[in-house]
């Protein structure tokens, strides 16, 4: 340390220990927010973690310390073990782990508060730290495993909650936001578009509730929560993985989701109807073929469809529909114990394989037929016919089926034939390994051709026509438990399981019986008692509209999850949403009609009083966000005029030839950025790892995982996108002549199209900006102002609510 | 507009952040601006070896007992039957259709078929006793990028750039020249749950499968060179746009007060507009002198794995941390293996030798690491009767640079090169091995995901200490 710093220090100490106020301000200016930064995601309560059995989140907790001994010794830097971990002297001992040393201020920072003494004003009840609940009793302990009950003191809804925490923190919150930013901020979270400068116009505080459920009400408001929902189920119209093949007829369940997000089918029904609809009775075949698209959910995950395995297809089938159900449903990782008990949950492997038999007891039917990439074929579901349905796929002339029938016929003659001569061979004792590699290439091509031309027979009926198809799941034709495989692997079958749930969960459903329990199993997930069905969504819905869930990691529920920041408020909305017949659109008005809701996102706390909660915990002002992929592509077709609403009849991926991924990119007559039309975002097709390029760049969901919370990045390719891409040219092309058609001056103009990507007008400041452009600007009046309004929809205000 | 005092504007309100008495304005906008806008370069967990990686791929199996893993046991058993479980049964054993040599100092057994290579062979740290755990190649090519055969994710590269952050954050960090679509395609080059700044970004259009190119009579390695690098204006009118666009987030920031994520945006646009001359500067070969030219092969014939190896020096000199280029021709030989093979090692020799010539002479061989795999090699006994089936139980791979033991054969296969039995080297450990290369210790490179921390070499890896140079 050079003689300036430590006379420096000096200094600070002198003037921290004079005054205990300037201690603790020393603290919240450069300490506190140190720990929050870097130390508690894995040493305090919020996180649910203290690593080392530490927490540095409260004045005793510090001072105890963990495994290793106090973290801080008040006046002696040299025995608080804090500061030898954030130095790095002790190599087995250095923090933040896996990060480079904090900067050198930084760490003076920390030396100088434990040498004054370590003034610390988080006087906060200790908690005893926390161990795994791993065993069934003390998971019946954990939170989120025990059933939600209704607080006592409800009085006061929604806001009640937030205030009282608030209050406990000598917070207040924000007055509500300006009427405008309410308005775009409600027109962006229920359909996902900006209303139009006539409904900015139209608007009150005094008609927000009509509003409200006019958005509710309207078709647009199922394109944008179905897409959430579409995120949760790892929609995707193809395979991914190693053999990324087409699923034609997925869009089916697409349409089903969104059209049941706009019906409000309570959202038990709506779980029941995914995992088992195939087994609920229907009154119509309108209804049986909507039942039947909903199990989709079960067929659209990721398979490893080159495995030459059955059993091992089967069982990681299995798994991945295991996994998808329980993260969707319950943001838990049950499958974490295939191969053995979970680390840090209640789940054993007993758990994961009674659920298993479920699994393994269902057929699942998928559409892709065997070729050099698949030795999987997965048939698919034929619907009931319908008057006006959409049937995507093509007709065959009646000619060509005779083809493919009689080319089935030959190959199948050629299998008997090749089968019968190794039979003989076999039965004489004749030696046929020379001629193995020619008898290969035979099975083979008997193999991959007959795949083709089966997928292409199933797919029309006897006179060539397309048929109604959809991927789903029934039950197969053999009901059985499964055994558990010792370390999940399929040679080594254990005892036998009976099909069931895990046990941590006191819930008293029917078990399976006769038929392969998924009804059974959406019954016990939907049940009254279970802790975490309705608790999940109510949270998915939260982060959804408040921009943070109430527990942040919305996927997980469990142990190494974050626990709830308003515990109670969780439960007061689980409760209320399932005693409300768990309608979906009544839990999003009851949140959108709170003051919590409607508040402003600037903080109107003084800055010392807001740095006790600097992510916003405890929402004292509503959060900023960035708008999602499809909500920034569909505000630019809706400024531009160019938005077409009309659904698109079936998918791009429905008119591919062929059921190869791979030579997406050579297909001339798909556009390159597979965008190309002017319909909503979720009409796009979604391709594991061929997102259309706005998806790709604004962190639209991975579609081979569970995802109720997109990441939110903000990279050098968006930019690139924002400035060069052809769909975002086009659509300041088409909005620069909407606005020279709609107005006649070029400040008119201008102030329309501020009209309509902002609902505001422009001030002189920008004005001034946009003249001084206009000015030195080349080219004619299009090109200018078709640069100006290519600046508005790059602008970061287009793309964040406030 | 001056952009100059804009530049002053903003940076006096950066300081202003920093300076502000909480710290707050800063730590929120270096968390948003820098972890999530670029990916600033990180300290790695011990001093390392290695800054970059280029990996070349040769895809498709090649065969390791006729390139670097030398068998007179199987020459003199050519022929004979092989007796090496059920899957060989009744297959004769095949020795090396080409010869083989030793070669340099240390006196490396190698293929005559690479003879530009052989020079560098005291560069070479050959590895024999590779293995992986399936023999197809859509799975191994998984495993031989994300460690997994069977899961979705994140590709070495990603790991690599989110465990060191990037050198140059005009250039994406990590990345791919013209992969191959399919064996799971973007797949290979994927953040899966990392952060999506980690992923590969890709440079030309997906590699056409050979026999579709062939069938359309097209290039294997159409398309643009990046997504949305091409301006549609002119650069001038493009930076007056980006002021107008600057100016209006300001204005923005001034009415909100502090907002990060659009100081985050402005950085982005800043860093854009960079990334947009910076990129075609790299992929602009019109300035290498041509000597340099004539080194790689290019303008000799088919010389687009040749230009793809002066790119790959080219970023690696830019600051680019992981580079993967997919050879030019696939090596899964079934058949006619002894002219397959030679079009290979032809294809491939010139253009990987002056990979290494350059970056010696450029100073950058001692800390890049060049990596030149298959996703796994092929069997010892004879298929169709001139060509190998694949063998994932032993194979060869070579490292050279960044810390590895030059002119080291390491480990070894049975006698007739069937399976690795000495010092045998899973994918795993093989990872491990690059990531201790690079400083980073792959037991500690983890990310949580879904409640679970996750690393590339999952539950297993050990570092193979014995190629350490």
């Amino acid at each position: 340390m050079s003689p300036r710093t430590s006379l420096l220090i000096a200094v600070l100490i002198a003037a921290s220990t004079a005054s205990g106020d300037e201690g603790i301000s020393h603290f919240e200016s450069k300490v506190r927010p140190v720990l929050v930064k870097h130390c508690y995601e894995c040493h305090s309560a919020a996180s649910g973690k203290s690593k080392g059995g530490l927490r540095l989140d409260t004045r005793e907790a510090i001072r105890t310390g963990g495994d290793s001994g106090p973290a801080v010794v008040p006046g002696d830097p040299s025995k608080s073990l804090l500061l030898s971990a954030i130095k790095h002297t002790d190599p087995d001992l250095e923090m933040p782990p896996n990060k480079p040393r904090l900067p050198t201020s930084i760490i003076a920072d920390l030396e100088t508060w434990i040498k004054s003494g370590a003034p610390d004003p988080r006087t906060s009840t200790t908690h005893p730290v926390e161990r795994p609940p791993v065993d069934l009793e003390s998971g019946r302990q954990f939170w989120s495993y025990r059933k939600p009950l209704m607080p006592a003191d409800h009085s006061k809804g929604i806001d009640g909650f937030i205030r009282a925490r608030l209050a406990e923190h000598q917070l207040k919150p924000a007055p509500e936001a300006d009427r405008i930013t309410l308005l775009r901020r409600l027109y962006l979270d229920l359909i996902g578009l900006p209303p139009t400068p006539e409904q900015a116009a139209a608007f009150s505080r005094d008609t927000y509730e009509a509003t409200v459920d006019e958005l509710l009400r309207s078709p647009r408001f199922g394109e944008r929560w179905g897409k959430h929902w579409l995120d949760v189920a790892r929609f995707a119209e193809s395979n991914g993985r190693e053999s990324n093949l087409t699923f034609p007829h997925a869009w089916r369940y697409r349409d089903y989701v969104i059209d049941a997000v706009n019906a409000d089918i309570p959202f038990d029904r709506f779980i029941t109807e995914q995992i088992s609809g195939d087994l609920l009775p229907a009154r119509n075949g309108v209804e049986h073929a909507r039942l039947l698209t909903a199990t989709g959910f079960l067929a659209i995950g990721a398979k490893g469809l080159n495995e030459q395995n059955k059993t091992q297809f089967a069982a990681d089938v299995a798994d991945e529909q295991l996994d998808a159900v329980t993260r969707a449903f319950t943001a838990s990782s049950i499958a974490c114990a295939r191969c053995h008990d979970h680390k840090t949950d209640p789940f054993s492997m007993e758990d994961y394989y009674a659920l298993t038999g479920i699994f393994k007891s269902t057929t699942t039917f998928y559409g892709n037929w065997i070729d050099s990439e698949n030795n999987n074929h997965g048939h698919l579901i034929r619907l009931p016919d319908l008057p006006r349905q959409v049937i995507p796929g093509r007709s065959l002339p009646p000619d060509r089926v005779k083809q493919l029938k009689d080319q089935l016929a030959r190959l199948n003659a050629d299998e008997q034939e090749q089968n019968d001569y190794i039979a003989k061979a076999k039965a004489e004792g004749k030696d046929l390994s020379g001629e193995f590699h020619k008898l290969l290439s035979n099975a083979l091509r008997i193999l991959w051709t007959r795949g083709g031309v089966e997928g292409q027979l199933e797919a029309v009926d006897e006179q060539g026509r397309a048929l109604p198809l959809c991927m789903g799941a029934k039950d197969a034709s053999k009901i059985s438990d499964s055994p558990l495989f010792e370390r999940g692997e399929i040679a080594h079958p254990g005892k036998v399981v009976a099909r069931g749930f895990p046990q941590v969960f006191d819930v008293s459903a029917p078990r399976p019986n006769k038929q392969s329990g998924r009804l059974e199993l959406a019954r016990w997930l939907t049940h009254r008692d279970h802790p975490l069905t309705a608790r999940v969504m109510v949270n998915r819905i939260w982060h959804h509209l408040i921009g943070t869930g109430i527990v942040r990691t919305v996927d997980n529920f469990g142990f190494s999850g974050e626990r709830p920041s308003h515990p109670e408020l969780l439960d007061y909305l689980a409760v209320k949403f399932m005693d409300g017949g768990w309608s979906v659109k009544a839990m999003i008005k009851e949140i959108v009609m709170s003051q919590t809701y409607r508040q402003s996102s600037a903080s109107h706390n003084a800055p010392g009083a807001i740095e006790s909660d600097p992510d916003n915990r405890l929402l004292s002002h509503a959060h900023r966000r960035r708008l999602d992929a499809e909500v920034i592509r569909d505000s630019m077709l809706a400024v531009s005029g160019q938005l077409d609403v009309s659904r698109r009849p079936g998918s791009l991926v429905a008119e591919l030839d062929g059921q190869s991924v791979s030579m997406i990119d050579f297909n001339t007559k798909l556009p390159s950025d597979l965008d190309g039309t002017t319909r909503r975002s979720v009409y796009l097709p979604v391709v594991r790892d061929h997102l259309p390029d706005v998806l790709e760049q604004f962190d639209a969901a991975n579609p081979n995982l569970v995802t109720g919370a997109r990441d939110v990045t903000n990279v050098p390719l968006q930019a690139l996108y924002l400035m060069n891409g052809p769909f975002v040219q086009a659509q300041a092309k088409a909005l620069a002549q909407r606005v020279m058609n709609e107005a006649p001056s070029a400040s008119e103009r201008l102030q329309r199209a501020f009209a309509l990507c902002f609902n505001r007008a422009m001030d002189d400041r920008e004005q001034a900006l946009i003249e001084t452009f206009f000015k030195s600007a080349r080219g004619d009046d299009l090109a200018r102002f078709t640069a100006i309004c290519q600046s508005l929809l790059a602008s970061a205000e287009f793309r964040f609510v406030d | 507009m001056n952009t100059l005092s804009n530049f002053r504007r903003h940076t006096s309100r950066r300081e202003a952040l920093m300076t502000m008495s909480s710290g707050i304005g800063w730590l929120a906008f270096s968390a948003l601006a820098q972890a999530k806008s670029g990916i600033a370069a990180k300290a790695p967990h011990s001093p390392a070896r290695a800054k970059r990686v280029i990996f070349l791929t040769m895809r498709g199996g090649p065969s390791h007992v006729d390139l670097f893993d030398y068998k007179p046991e199987l020459m003199a058993r050519d022929g004979k039957t092989a007796s090496l479980g059920r899957d060989s049964s009744g297959a004769k054993l095949f020795g090396p259709v080409h010869p083989m040599q030793q070669c340099g100092q240390s006196g490396q057994w190698m293929t005559t078929l690479y003879p530009k290579l052989a020079q560098h062979a005291d560069d070479l740290c050959i590895i024999n006793s590779m293995n992986t755990d399936l023999p197809n190649h859509a799975q191994a090519f998984g495993q031989m990028h994300t460690g997994s055969f069977q899961f979705v994710r994140p590709s070495i590269g990603a790991w690599t750039l989110y465990g060191l952050g990037t050198e140059n954050e005009n250039l994406p960090g990590f990345i791919t020249l013209n992969p191959p679509a399919d064996n799971g395609g973007a797949q290979n080059y994927g953040s899966a749950f990392l952060p999506a700044i980690c992923q590969g970004t890709r440079i030309g259009g997906s590699q056409l499968p050979d026999l579709y190119a062939a069938l359309l009579n097209k290039d294997v390695a159409p398309g643009p060179p990046m997504k949305n690098i091409t301006p549609a204006v002119s650069r001038e009118m493009q930076r007056a746009q980006l002021d107008l666009i600057r100016g209006l987030n300001e204005r923005k920031m001034e009415r909100d007060g502090v907002h990060p994520q659009i100081e985050g945006a402005i950085e982005s646009f800043e860093l854009a507009f960079r990334m947009q001359s910076e990129v075609p500067e790299v992929l602009d070969l019109r300035g290498e002198p041509e000597s340099v030219l004539k080194l790689y092969g290019i303008g000799q014939g088919k010389d687009q794995f040749a230009r793809q190896c002066l790119l790959a020096r080219r970023m690696a000199e830019a600051g680019v941390r992981f580079i993967e280029i997919a050879s030019p021709v696939q090596w899964d030989h079934h058949n006619r293996l002894r002219e397959q093979l030679a079009t290979c090692c032809t294809a491939t020799d010139q253009p990987i030798a002056a990979l290494l010539t350059d970056l010696k002479a450029r100073g950058l061989l001692k800390d890049t690491l060049v990596v030149w795999a298959g996703e796994f090699g092929r069997t010892p006994y004879a298929q169709s009767g001139d060509g190998r089936d694949h063998n994932h139980k032993g194979y060869s791979i070579w490292m050279a640079g960044g810390g590895v033991k030059g002119g080291l054969t390491y480990g070894a296969t049975d006698e007739v090169g069937h399976k690795a039995v000495l010092d045998p080297m899973h994918i795993h450990d093989w990872h491990a091995t690059i990531l201790h290369l690079l400083g980073l210790d792959h037991t500690r490179l983890t990310f949580n995901h879904g409640g679970r921390n996750f690393r590339l070499t999952n539950v297993s890896g050990t570092v193979a200490k014995g190629i350490l140079a």
